[in-house]
């Protein structure tokens, strides 16, 4: 089984390890590809990326996409009209505001750690139905579980049960990741897993958020690629 | 006392369960990786592990999980080690792993090898996969 991790910052933005570093670790632990996520005010530097990520991939043998993630209503317009120029658009989510925004747009693919400094699950029954309308994928990210401790760990993990519940009860796509910010918060595949699992996800469900879920992505990426695509849902047909 | 009728007073053993009562188990085999190739005994990898159950699981959750770390099957060379737990379990303890990012002052990560319901098909594993 194929598993991807969808988020993961190296130093191009907060990050801490390179990119280099990153995916050694990645093809370590057995993953097939990995989503370096990026911020807007990195966006300049896009080609220097796509060059180094070139490198990397041909050096250490793995799939590198290039992800941007919007931290606000600005952020993300700015990106959905680029959005032919990178491979994955996360929304940092927290905001109520945002998470409506983003699970509104179908040129989102993740809507990245919805409870994020909340104390509610930061998702309700109807931006559930519209993710799972527009084909937003709801993230579990693991980082919060690991820097978190005691108290907010329990309401974190509180929070995504809620929200994978409401995701499965509405067949919106559950994807987990990472998350991390240095090679050394990544975790092994299985691991992952389990902790789906814990959250609420049977098995099966949780090996598909890390490996089907992510490829149904990259085949949106590859679509996009091609030159007959134009905005989601419209494309040229000859 | 228990033992008293026992020959040259040592500890009377129980009779062992029938299979159908005996709990269903599965061993979890791991490596270590660490920053600089840093190699770590036992005890130090136990009592990491130990905490980390307690804390996130908590002493009546781990009571349900049969946690045991394989002392006799710590590989201290390649950092290889072997656990013991219930098939229950399983995603309790392994998720609980994913939760130790430091031991002493070296930052580690766990790889999971294996999950098997004997030590021999772990064994046979670990064989399969050196020879490719």
């Amino acid at each position: 089984m194929e598993f991807y991790d969808f988020h993961v910052h190296s130093t191009f933005s907060e990050g801490k390890s390179t990119l280099l570093e990153i995916a050694q670790r990645a093809k370590l632990l057995g993953f097939s590809g990995i989503c370096i996520v990026n911020y807007f005010s990195q966006f300049e530097d896009i080609e220097k990326l796509k060059k180094e990520v070139e490198t990397v991939r041909k050096d250490v043998g793995i799939e590198i996409f290039i992800g941007f993630e919007a931290k606000n209503h600005y952020e993300l317009n700015k990106l959905r009209r680029l959005r032919k120029s990178y491979d994955v658009l996360l929304v940092r989510g927290g905001s109520l505001n945002l998470n409506r925004k983003a699970v509104e747009t179908p040129e989102v693919d993740i809507l990245a750690h919805p409870e994020f400094g909340r104390k509610d699950p930061g998702l309700n029954h109807v931006m559930v139905k519209l993710a799972a309308k527009n084909d937003v994928a709801i993230e579990i990210n693991f980082r919060e579980i690991l820097v978190s401790s005691k108290a907010s760990r329990q309401r974190i993990l509180h929070n995504m049960a809620t929200n994978v519940m409401l995701c499965k009860k509405y067949g919106a796509k559950v994807i987990i990741t990472s998350g991390a910010f240095s090679h050394w918060e990544m975790r092994d595949p299985k691991i992952l897993v389990c902790m789906g699992c814990l959250i609420g996800l049977e098995l099966s469900e949780s090996k598909n958020s890390l490996s089907k879920i992510p490829l149904s992505i990259i085949k949106k990426i590859e679509e996009r690629r091609s030159k007959k695509w134009i905005m989601p849902g419209v494309k040229v047909v000859e | 006392m228990d033992n008293a009728g026992s020959k040259g007073g040592r500890m009377k053993k129980l009779k062992v369960l029938p299979l159908s009562l005996r709990e269903r188990k599965r061993y979890v085999e791991f490596q270590v990786i660490s920053e600089e190739g840093e190699e770590f005994t036992y005890a130090d990898l136990e009592a990491c592990i130990w905490n980390v159950l307690l804390d996130f699981l908590g002493e009546y959750g781990v009571s349900k999980t049969s946690f045991r770390l394989i002392k006799d099957l710590w590989d201290e060379k390649n950092q290889i080690g072997i656990i013991k737990c219930n098939n229950r379990s399983v995603q309790a303890v392994v998720a609980s792993l994913g939760l130790i990012s430091r031991l002493g002052d070296n930052k580690i990560t766990f790889k999971i090898l294996n999950i098997s319901g004997t030590i021999k098909s772990i064994k046979e594993k670990r064989k399969e996969i050196k020879k490719r």
